[in-house]
Formats: structure tokens, C-alpha cells, sequence
């Protein structure tokens, strides 16, 4: 905003249609003053859509159970179920689970990111990374169900191998399996992997890689010493990203995953179907402290604020 | 091989095409070594990309370089005894000052204590001595390219090249970086070889310079023969500040060259090359040999007099801008060092007359 702005007069027209505000008010909102409090709107929806609900997420997590709801009161017999349950194993197999489709998708999209930046046009990047948003379009739960005739035992994926002498009988453990769990969550969220990435490495001037040409390094020091720590930001980001999303949506493994396969989110689904509030708060409180400790040790290892700093 | 010893490097025939456009048409010239060399064109005139063909970083499309005397056209940057010096924004911006310098002799496997010492070294060369644990975000722009130079001369290559590296800086700063890049040149004594499209940093800097516009070198040659008698059109419009008029060889004798620029017949020194009666020709002169007098007023033999109009001054801060307007309607400009106040005299409108001393014009041939 200009003073040149501020201290030309408003337009004719509008002081008309809008009447000078009472005296009391003028003292909130000023010549400009709609236009400062603008600036507090995200704040408003921060708390209200975000800080709000993870605050009474914990709250509720300690209130006591009853039939269809809960009432206030102070028990922490919701963790208790939690942490002497089959429901601690399984969300340690979850994040072990969430851990390896972050780590395939890794291996498998940063690569992509990196020969986008490194081999396509420039004009036609942006273009090529929005082939990798199609995906989106289609429903999430169409695309995991569409797992199935792919992986499953007369799938593609055994039919084709199995027709070409590879295998001589189906395998069955890529489907209905944590394997088949793995494989849903890094179909559905390798473009996390690929934007993020490739967003860093944007980031990356041209220079850096001519002067690695000039100075000599190879394709494994020019990854391990330059590509690999310039984007660890966006990677670290989109590792988050696929984690948080392979440990909490339900989905995949109710689709993928066959009996007893589940992950956090699918603990607390069924926490929900049963009517148990306060355990469908706990699990996702202690979510929630996963995810911040996770973000605490990244935070450690890579000084996020410090990677973070203009790049100049 | 004595022969070429002593040429840094040598382009034949060197040209380059992206697709249908000609970034770089067939050039050839050589650069001794040693020296301080400029390529000075503007933007988009194809420097740049000579420079990153001698470098590596481009193949050429036809033509060869020759470095020490030895072809390279096909090897990759490394490979070659040359270094870049990029823009800007080219250093590590995760790595300090000190492993910036140190990441070419570590991938050259030199041993740690002889890293430390080179890097130094050369950052004390560059002025740049206790900055070793320094970010490059915490560098102004002018350290940031003086870390660059420590990066590439530690690699102790022959050849450096530069490609504008005093772009991104300010005028006082690129001054000060220009004298301090010749002094560790003369001190490295290796070959340099500098892009720009600022003349005043391409005479600061340079030994010799090169004229590279459209793809095409026009000219080359010391700092003082291309900013006194340049030899090519183009070079007296882009370098310093030349009046050029136009007109058609009428006579040629006795060393001078008579030429009809319409309104008036003036001679000018006759070049080396003949010259043929009737040809289109044009001539340079410099505004700071043209002077201004009063209609009549004798100038003296040695002088070309033309009349003119008088339009205004234009006072520049070190040197004062005098406008007028020849017969034709062309204008001419006669610079003077601000101090010399005598050029006021004359008011808009005013009938003047202008001279330039004879032997300083240069004819150019179309």
C-alpha cells in the first residue's frame, strides 16, 4: 500500500453508498481500518479450523466414555486401552509401514524430480510436473480400488509375469498384505515426492551445476554433495507429506490391506464405528505428538530454519 | 609446438546454432598468453557464447578451439585448462567460503593440509583472508564473486574465464573489482578471458579487446586502438562516444580521401585499404575532438570545418555535452571537461560553425 493511496480521497461515489462509521467503531477500524484487519482473517481461521480442533482433540481424549458420546471428567483409561492393546503394535507397524513408503517413494520420485529439472525444456516443466497432479482427478478411493485387478492373484501384474515364464504360479503377497499396504500408499502419494522435490531443486540455479561440470564432479558427487543437500528441505517435506498421509488415511489398507492390516487412521475408524470417542481422540493425540517429535528430530538433523534461509 | 606456445588459445572457423537461430557465425581468432583479454559486444552478440565454447559447457556446431596449442573441441569442462567464473549466484549457497574453494582440489583428491594451505592462500589473494566459515548468504555481491575467483584459481588452470562477473554490481563496486581483477591477474599471470558488454570495464581491465556483435568478431585489437582508432563502424558506434556521418567517396588522393556528405566536402585520412571512387562510405569522429566556434571563426589548416546549428549543453558531472544540428539534420555532439566553461557561449539557434582536427577522423568503409 502507497501513502500516495492513503492520502488520496476516497471516490465520491462510494462515500455515498457507505456511510461514515460510528465514532466508537472508527477507533478499530480507522481510515484504513478494514484493511488492517484484514491481515487477522488467517489468524481467525488458524485457530478456528486448526489450533481449535487439535486442542479439543487432546481435551476429549481424556474425557470419560459413555454409551453414545462422552462427558467431561479426567480418566486416561483411553490410553491405557491404547498402549496394553493389539493397537500400540499395530501403529508401530504402521509407522514402520508409512516409513517404507517414504523411503520407496523416495527411490522411486526424487529421481523424477531430478530429470525434470535437469533434462526438460524449462518452458515445459511446469507442464510435465502437472501430468503428475492428473492422478487427483480421479477419486482417491477409486484409484486404491483399482489396485486390486492389478496386483491381485489373475491380476496384471501376475498374469503378464506368469505369461512370460517368470513366474509359474501367481505371487499372492502383493496384495491383501502389508507389502500390498506399502504399494497403495506410494502409488497414491509418490507426487508428494516429485512436487516437493522439484521444487527445491527449482530453487537451484543453473551456475551450480555448470560449475560442478567446470570443477568436475561426477554424476554420484554432484548428487551426494550437491543435489541431495539443496533439495533436503523438499524432500523432508514431502517424506512428512507421504508419512502423515500413509499413517492416517484409512483407506488403503481397508482396501489393500486384508485382514488385520490397518494403519493409525484405520485404529481410530474403527475406534469411531465402535462409539469409543475418547479413544479415537487418543490415537490421533498421540499422532499428532509423533508427528511432532518427527518434525523435532528433522528439525535437528537438518536445521530446517537454517536450510530454509534465502538461497543467494 | 614453440610456435604455438605462446597462444592461450586458438579458434577456427568456431560457430554455433541452436536449431535455426545463429547464436555464433564462423570465428577465428587466437589470444596469447598472459594476457588480459576482453569480449565486449552487446547482449545477445554472441560473447557469451564463444566463451562457454572455449569452456566446455557448449559443443560447437562447426570449428574447433584449440587450447596450448592442443584440440579440446570434444572434451567436457574439466577436462580442459580452463575455469569459469559464472554471474552470480553460482557458489555452493550450503557450503562456507572455505569448502566453496576447497570442492575442486577435494574431487581432485588432494590431500587435506595442502587443501587448507591452497585455500589460504588464494583466499588471501582475493582479499578475502579469516571469511573461511562465512555463509555465501552472509557475503555481499562483490565477496561472493571474489570467493568465485578463489574457487577457480585454486584449481591453478590456465586459463580463467569470466563471464560478466561484475554484472550484478554496483557501479562504484564493479570499479574497485575491475582494478583488483587485473591486480591478481598480473599477479597469477595466467590468461584471462573476460565477457562483458561495459566498456568502460572492458578498458579497465583488458590488454586486448574483441568487438563480438551478431554472432560475428569485428574487431580486435589493443584497448587504446579500439577506443582511438577503430577500424570497423560498428566499433566507433558502440565504443566511446563517436559522432558517425555518412556520405560517398568523391576524390581519393595524396593519403586523403575526399568525401560529399551533402552539405559539405571534408576530408579524412585515407586507410590502408583502397579505396574506390563513388563508394558509400562513412567516418567517425570522436565528441571530444569536435570543438565549437562562431560562424567565420579560423580554426586553423589542420581542421575540417562544417557549419551548424547550436541546440543545448548537457552537463554530465565530469564532462559537458554540447548538441548541434548539422544542415542535414543529423546531430552532432561535442564533449569538453566541465571546467572549460567557454563552450556557454552560444545560445540555442545560434548559427556555429564545428572542427575536428583532420587526422583524427576515420573513414569506414560500408
Amino acid at each position: 500500500m502507497t501513502s500516495a493511496a492513503d492520502n488520496s480521497p476516497p471516490p465520491a461515489r462510494r462515500s455515498r453508498e457507505l456511510p461514515a462509521p460510528p465514532a466508537r467503531w472508527r477507533r478499530y477500524l480507522g481510515e484504513n481500518g478494514i484493511q488492517r484487519w484484514v491481515f487477522y482473517i488467517p489468524v481467525v481461521f488458524f485457530v478456528l479450523f486448526f489450533a481449535a480442533p487439535m486442542a479439543l482433540t487432546v481435551v476429549w481424549s481424556v474425557f470419560e466414555r459413555t454409551q453414545f458420546w462422552m462427558e467431561p471428567g479426567f480418566t486416561l483409561f483411553a490410553y491405557d486401552n491404547f498402549f496394553t492393546s493389539a493397537r500400540a503394535e499395530n501403529y508401530l507397524y504402521s509407522m514402520l509401514h508409512a516409513a517404507a513408503a517414504v523411503l520407496i517413494s523416495f527411490v522411486i520420485g526424487f529421481p523424477i524430480a531430478v530429470f525434470i529439472r535437469r533434462r526438460v525444456t524449462r518452458a515445459a516443466q511446469h507442464r510435465v510436473i502437472l501430468l503428475f497432479i492428473l492422478p487427483f482427478m480421479i477419486s482417491e478411493l477409486v484409484r486404491v480400488f483399482a489396485m486390486r485387478p492389478v496386483l491381485g492373484r489373475h491380476g496384471v501384474v501376475n498374469s503378464v509375469l506368469m505369461d512370460l515364464g517368470i513366474l509359474s504360479e501367481p505371487i499372492t503377497a502383493i496384495l491383501y498384505s502389508p507389502l500390498g499396504v506399502i504399494i497403495g500408499d506410494v502409488m497414491s502419494f509418490l507426487p508428494f515426492m516429485i512436487f516437493a522435490g522439484f521444487l527445491a531443486l527449482e530453487a537451484v540455479q543453473n551456475y551450480i551445476f555448470e560449475v560442478c561440470d567446470d570443477l568436475g564432479a561426477g554424476r554420484v558427487r554432484l548428487f551426494a554433495d550437491i543435489v541431495l543437500p539443496l533439495a533436503a528441505p523438499g524432500i523432508f517435506a514431502g517424506s512428512v507429506f507421504i508419512f502423515v498421509n500413509s499413517m492416517g488415511v484409512a483407506l488403503v489398507p481397508t482396501l489393500l490391506g486384508g485382514p488385520g492390516a490397518v494403519n493409525a487412521g484405520l485404529i481410530a475408524n474403527q475406534a469411531i464405528v465402535a462409539l469409543d470417542f475418547p479413544l479415537a481422540m487418543a490415537i490421533s493425540t498421540i499422532m499428532i505428538f509423533t508427528l511432532v517429535l518427527l518434525l523435532y528430530i528433522g528439525h535437528r538433523l537438518f536445521d530446517l530454519t537454517k536450510i530454509l534461509e534465502p538461497i543467494s | 609446438m614453440t610456435e604455438s606456445a605462446d597462444i592461450a588459445v586458438e579458434v577456427v572457423g568456431l560457430g554455433k546454432n541452436y536449431g535455426a537461430v545463429t547464436a555464433l557465425k564462423s570465428v577465428s581468432f587466437s589470444i596469447e598468453s598472459g594476457k588480459y583479454y576482453a569480449l565486449l559486444g552487446p547482449s545477445g552478440g554472441g560473447k557469451t557464447t564463444l566463451l562457454r565454447l572455449i569452456g566446455g559447457f557448449l559443443r560447437p556446431s562447426a570449428g574447433r578451439v584449440y587450447l596450448h596449442g592442443a584440440e579440446v573441441s570434444h572434451l567436457p569442462p574439466n577436462r580442459r585448462p580452463t575455469s569459469m567464473v559464472f554471474q552470480n549466484y553460482a557458489l555452493f549457497p550450503h557450503m562456507t567460503v572455505e569448502r566453496n574453494v576447497a570442492y575442486g582440489l577435494k574431487l581432485l583428491r588432494v590431500p587435506a593440509g595442502d587443501i587448507r594451505d591452497r585455500v589460504d592462500r588464494m583466499l588471501a589473494m582475493v582479499g578475502l583472508e579469516g571469511y573461511n566459515r562465512r555463509m555465501p548468504h552472509e557475503l555481499s555481491g562483490g565477496q561472493q564473486q571474489r570467493v568465485q575467483l578463489a574457487r577457480s584459481l585454486v584449481l591453478e588452470r590456465d586459463i580463467l574465464l569470466l563471464d560478466e562477473p561484475l554484472a550484478s554490481l554496483d557501479a562504484r563496486l564493479r570499479k574497485d573489482m575491475c582494478l583488483e581483477l587485473k591486480r591478481i591477474q598480473e599477479k597469477v599471470g595466467i590468461t584471462f578471458i573476460h565477457v562483458t558488454h561495459n566498456q568502460e570495464e572492458a578498458l579497465t581491465v583488458a590488454d586486448r579487446i574483441a568487438i563480438i556483435a551478431d554472432g560475428e568478431l569485428v574487431e580486435e585489437g589493443t584497448a587504446r586502438d579500439v577506443y582511438e582508432t577503430p577500424d570497423k563502424r560498428f566499433t566507433a558506434e558502440f565504443i566511446g562516444d563517436n559522432n558517425v556521418l555518412e556520405g560517398a567517396v568523391a576524390a581519393v588522393f595524396d593519403g586523403r580521401v575526399a568525401l560529399d556528405i551533402g552539405f559539405a566536402k571534408v576530408e579524412v585520412p585515407a586507410p590502408p585499404a583502397p579505396v574506390p571512387t563513388g563508394a558509400r562510405a562513412a567516418f567517425s569522429i570522436r565528441s571530444e575532438l569536435l570543438r565549437i566556434a562562431g560562424r567565420g571563426e579560423d580554426m586553423g589548416a589542420s581542421w575540417q570545418v562544417v557549419p551548424a546549428e547550436y541546440v543545448e549543453d548537457v552537463y554530465l558531472g565530469l564532462t559537458v555535452s554540447h548538441l548541434v544540428r548539422l544542415p542535414d539534420g543529423t546531430e552532432a555532439v561535442a564533449r569538453q571537461m566541465s571546467g572549460e566553461s567557454d563552450g556557454n557561449r552560444f545560445e540555442a539557434g545560434q548559427e556555429v560553425a564545428v572542427g575536428w582536427p583532420t587526422d583524427r577522423a576515420r573513414l569506414h568503409l560500408a
